[in-house]
C-alpha cells in the first residue's frame, strides 16, 4: 500500500511539476537561437461576444491574442526583414493563420479559432505579408496542447504497481 | 505549485484510505444545505441493479457484449477499470416508487396561459408518463405538461399562483429572474419551508421587467427540474415596438436526459450524484421532445425565446447558417442588437434572438461544440440536430427583411445603465473564489483528475468522463463559494448590503481546484451587469441574473441591490448547488417597513 501511495504521489507530482503553471489563457513564449534576447508571453482573451464566451457556430473558441514581447532586435538586424508578424499555426503545421504585427511591448493581434495551435512570431520582409517565410524568433503553444493522451497512462489500464 | 502538490497528496491519502478498506463507502450523510431537502421515502430504486459486476469487463476498461456498462460512455471510450463495479454511495431514486408507468397520466404538451394583472391560477407538480426513445418513464410535470404552462403576462402585472405539490418529493417554485417580493422567491430554508407532498403554497408574483423568465423548483433540482418541472413566463412590454418585428414567435426550452439502453439513469437518493460536473444527458430535448419542428415561409423572421433548463450542459445553438440577431438576455434587452454566429446558452440563461430564413429549404436547429476526448487527448467536433425548420417557398408577409437587417440601439437600456456607470471602476465590494473540495472519491478518480487537469478547458461542453462523474456525489464533493476576505464559505458567508446600494462582486473561478470547470452563477431577485471579464470592459451591456464564469476567469458584476430580502447566489448546475455551492445576499431594507 505504501508503495502504491508513493507511486501515485510521484505521478501526481510529476504532472504538477511538468504541467503548465499558467491559466488556460496564457502562453509562455520561448526565444529561438535567431533572437536569443527575445522574451515574451501571450494572453488569450475571448473575442467580444454578447455571451461572454465567444465561439464559432461549430464550437471553436474565438480568442484575441494579446502578445507582450521584449528584447526583440530590429528585424533588419536579422536580414532583409522589416517587421515581426505573429502566426497561429495548427498543431500539424499545415495551416498558418496571420494574426498581426508584433512589436516590443504589448500588441493585440488577430482572432484565432483553433482547438490546439502554436503561436509563432517571425521576422518578415514586410508587415503586410500574407504568407510566412522569415525566421522565427519566439514560439509557444496554446494551453490546450497540454491535453494529455490518457490511453498511454498505465495507471489507468494496468494498475499501479509497487 | 506547492499548494497543488500538497492538495494532491492530501487527496491521494484520503482516496487510498477510502478505497483500501472497501470499494463501497461509508455513506454518512452530511446535513443538507438549505433548499436541498432529502428525497422522500416513497421513491425506491434498486441500488444493486446499478452495480456492474466486476466480471462484466472482459479486459481492463472494456465492456463485454452481454453486460452493458452501468453508465453510457462516449463513443469509443470505456469505463476505467478502477471504477468498474463501484456505485455512487447514498442509494438511488426514481419517481413513482416503482409504479407501472401505465398507471400515470400521459404528459401533455405545453399550453399557453394568458394572464393579466390580478389573475389567480393553479400550478400543480404532478407525476406524468413520458415516452422517450420508445420507452415509457415516470417523470414530473406542471399541470401534467412538459414544459409547464407558458405564462404570458403583461409587464408590471401581479398574479397569484396556487402551487400544489402532487409529487413524491418536497418541492417549491422559484420564479427565476423575476424581481419579486422576497417571500415568494421559493427557496426552502431561506424564504419558505419546502412544500411537502400533498401540501400547497400561494405565491404572489410581480413582473417588473419585460423578457423571458422561467419557473422551476428550488428543491433537488437535479431530480425535479431535470425530470420536467420547468416552464416559462413571457413578460410583454406595453411598447409594441419593444423588439424589432417578427413573423412568428417560438419559445424553446433546452434540456437533456441521461438514459441507458432501456433505463433512465437513477438519481442519488441522499443527495445528487454526478457531483463533479453535473448530470449531462445523452438525449437532447427541446420543449421536452427529442425532435423540434417548425414550419416557416421564405423570408420569415422568427423570434426565438431560448431557455437552458439543463442541469449542467452549456449549449451552442445555431440555425443551419441562417443569420441570427441577438436582442435580449435574462432581464433586459441589450444596449445594442448584435449579429452572432450562434447562441451560447449556459444553464438557466435566457436569450431572445431573431432569425431570418431567407431561402426555402430545411434549416437544422443544431447544438455544435468541440468536445474533449480525454483518452486520445484531442478535441472532437460534436454536433446534435435538435430539430428542423422547414421553410416553404411562399413569401413572408409582411416582409421584415429591412427591419431584421437593421441593428437597433436601445437608448432606453443605455440610459438606464448610465446611472450605474460611475460604479464600473469601483473596487470590488466582495470577491468570491469558486473552487471545490473532494473527500473519499474513488482512487481512480483522484488519479485521473490530477493528470486530467494538466489542461482545463474554459468551458466543458460535454461530459468526457461520465463514469467518474457518476460516482461522485454530494457526500464526497463540496463545491465552494469562498469569501476571499474572511475565508468563509457558502452559507457561512454573512453578506449584508443596504437596499439601494450598487455592489461590485468579483467572481474568480480557480483553475487550480481539484476539478476546474465553468459555473453559471445565478443571483435571485436582483439584476446585475457584467461589467468586465478578465479586466476587459464589456462593450454591449445587458441586465442579467445568471452569468457564466469560465475556468480561470475573473468576472466583475455590478449588482443593483434594489430589492430587499434574503437572496440566494449560487451555481445553477443543479448538482453543484446540491453540493453546497450557494450563499445568501442579504439586502437590508433602507427603511424598516
Amino acid at each position: 500500500m505504501i508503495g502504491r501511495l508513493r507511486a501515485l504521489a510521484a505521478l501526481a507530482a510529476l504532472v504538477a511539476a511538468t504541467g503548465p503553471d499558467v491559466g488556460p489563457y496564457d502562453i509562455p513564449l520561448y526565444a529561438t537561437p535567431t533572437a536569443p534576447t527575445a522574451k515574451g508571453s501571450a494572453r488569450l482573451v475571448f473575442h467580444e461576444s454578447p455571451f461572454g464566451v465567444a465561439v464559432t457556430a461549430d464550437g471553436h473558441a474565438r480568442y484575441d491574442a494579446q502578445i507582450t514581447a521584449s528584447g526583440l532586435p530590429a528585424p533588419s538586424s536579422l536580414g532583409a526583414y522589416r517587421a515581426y508578424v505573429a502566426w497561429a499555426v495548427s498543431s500539424d503545421l499545415s495551416r498558418w493563420q496571420r494574426l498581426g504585427v508584433v512589436t516590443n511591448g504589448k500588441s493585440t493581434v488577430g482572432t484565432v479559432a483553433m482547438n490546439k495551435f502554436l503561436l509563432v512570431i517571425e521576422a518578415e520582409r514586410d508587415s503586410a505579408v500574407a504568407t510566412h517565410g522569415g525566421p522565427s524568433v519566439l514560439h509557444g503553444s496554446s494551453p490546450s496542447t497540454f491535453l494529455q493522451i490518457f490511453q498511454a497512462h498505465t495507471a489507468f489500464f494496468h494498475g499501479v504497481t509497487d | 505549485m506547492n499548494r497543488r502538490i500538497l492538495t494532491t497528496a492530501a487527496l491521494l491519502v484520503a482516496a487510498v484510505a477510502a478505497t483500501s478498506s472497501a470499494q463501497q463507502h461509508d455513506t454518512t450523510m452530511p446535513a443538507m444545505p438549505p433548499g436541498m431537502p432529502m428525497p422522500g421515502s416513497p421513491g425506491k430504486a434498486d441500488t444493486a441493479s446499478r452495480r456492474a459486476p466486476p466480471d462484466s469487463m472482459n479486459m481492463p476498461g472494456m465492456s463485454s457484449n452481454s453486460m452493458p456498462m452501468p453508465i453510457p460512455m462516449p463513443k469509443g471510450m470505456v469505463m476505467m477499470p478502477g471504477l468498474v463495479g463501484l456505485t455512487p454511495p447514498g442509494g438511488t431514486f426514481l419517481p413513482g416508487g416503482g409504479a407501472d408507468p401505465a398507471s400515470v397520466p400521459q404528459v401533455r404538451p405545453r399550453q399557453i396561459l394568458r394572464v393579466k394583472d390580478g389573475d389567480t391560477l393553479d400550478l400543480s407538480a404532478t407525476l406524468v408518463r413520458r415516452t422517450v426513445a420508445g420507452r415509457p418513464y415516470i417523470m414530473y410535470g406542471f399541470n401534467g405538461e412538459v414544459p409547464g404552462p407558458l405564462l404570458r403576462v403583461p409587464q408590471n402585472a401581479t398574479i397569484t399562483v396556487r402551487f400544489h405539490n402532487r409529487i413524491d418529493l418536497p418541492s417549491s417554485i422559484h420564479w427565476h429572474g423575476v424581481r419579486l417580493d422576497n417571500r415568494y422567491d421559493g427557496v426552502p430554508g431561506v424564504t419558505q419551508q419546502a412544500v411537502a407532498p400533498g401540501d400547497s403554497f400561494v405565491y404572489r408574483v410581480h413582473f417588473p421587467d419585460a423578457g423571458v423568465y422561467w419557473y422551476h423548483p428550488h428543491v433537488r433540482e437535479d431530480i425535479e427540474q431535470a425530470l420536467g418541472l420547468f416552464g416559462n413566463m413571457i413578460v410583454d412590454s406595453p411598447d409594441s415596438s419593444y423588439y424589432s418585428p417578427a413573423n412568428q414567435e417560438q419559445v424553446l426550452v433546452f434540456d437533456d436526459l441521461l438514459v441507458n439502453a432501456d433505463t433512465l439513469i437513477p438519481y442519488g437518493k441522499k443527495g445528487p450524484d454526478f457531483a463533479l460536473m453535473g448530470r449531462v444527458g445523452n438525449l437532447l430535448l427541446v420543449n421536452g421532445e427529442p425532435r423540434y419542428t417548425l414550419d416557416a415561409h421564405r423570408g420569415d423572421v422568427v423570434r426565438f425565446y431560448l431557455t437552458n433548463a439543463a442541469s449542467s450542459r452549456t449549449y451552442n445553438i445555431s440555425f443551419g447558417g441562417a443569420p441570427i440577431k441577438v436582442l435580449a438576455s435574462d432581464v433586459s434587452r441589450f444596449e445594442h442588437e448584435q449579429r452572432v454566429p450562434s447562441v451560447v446558452l449556459a444553464p438557466a440563461e435566457r436569450y431572445i434572438v431573431e432569425v431570418r430564413f431567407e431561402h426555402p429549404g430545411r434549416y437544422p436547429l443544431v447544438n455544435a461544440v468541440q468536445a474533449i476526448n480525454h483518452f486520445r487527448g484531442e478535441f472532437e467536433a460534436e454536433s446534435d440536430t435538435l430539430g428542423m425548420i422547414d421553410v416553404d417557398s411562399s413569401a413572408a408577409a409582411p416582409d421584415y427583411a429591412a427591419a431584421f437587417d437593421a441593428l437597433r440601439d436601445n437608448a432606453a437600456v443605455t440610459r438606464d445603465i448610465d446611472r450605474y456607470r460611475p460604479y464600473f471602476d469601483k473596487p470590488p465590494d466582495k470577491r468570491l473564489t469558486l473552487t471545490m473540495h473532494g473527500s473519499g472519491l474513488p482512487l481512480a478518480t483522484v488519479q485521473f483528475m490530477n493528470v486530467d487537469t494538466a489542461y482545463y478547458a474554459p468551458v466543458e461542453w460535454v461530459d468526457g468522463m461520465p463514469d467518474m462523474n457518476w460516482l461522485s456525489t454530494s457526500e464526497q464533493v463540496r463545491w465552494i463559494l469562498r469569501d476571499d476576505a474572511t475565508g468563509k464559505e457558502n452559507m457561512d458567508i454573512d453578506w449584508h448590503v443596504k437596499q439601494g446600494s450598487v455592489v461590485k462582486l468579483e467572481l474568480y473561478n480557480d483553475p487550480k481546484s481539484f476539478h476546474p470547470m465553468q459555473h453559471p452563477i445565478h443571483l435571485h431577485g436582483q439584476r446585475m451587469l457584467v461589467v468586465a471579464r478578465n479586466g476587459v470592459r464589456t462593450k454591449n451591456l445587458v441586465w442579467k441574473d445568471t452569468v457564466l464564469i469560465p475556468v480561470g476567469s475573473t468576472v466583475d458584476v455590478l449588482i443593483d441591490a434594489s430589492n430587499p430580502g434574503d437572496w440566494m447566489l449560487h451555481c445553477h448546475i443543479a448538482e453543484h448547488l446540491g453540493s453546497g455551492m450557494m450563499t445568501v445576499l442579504h439586502v437590508d431594507r433602507a427603511t424598516p417597513p
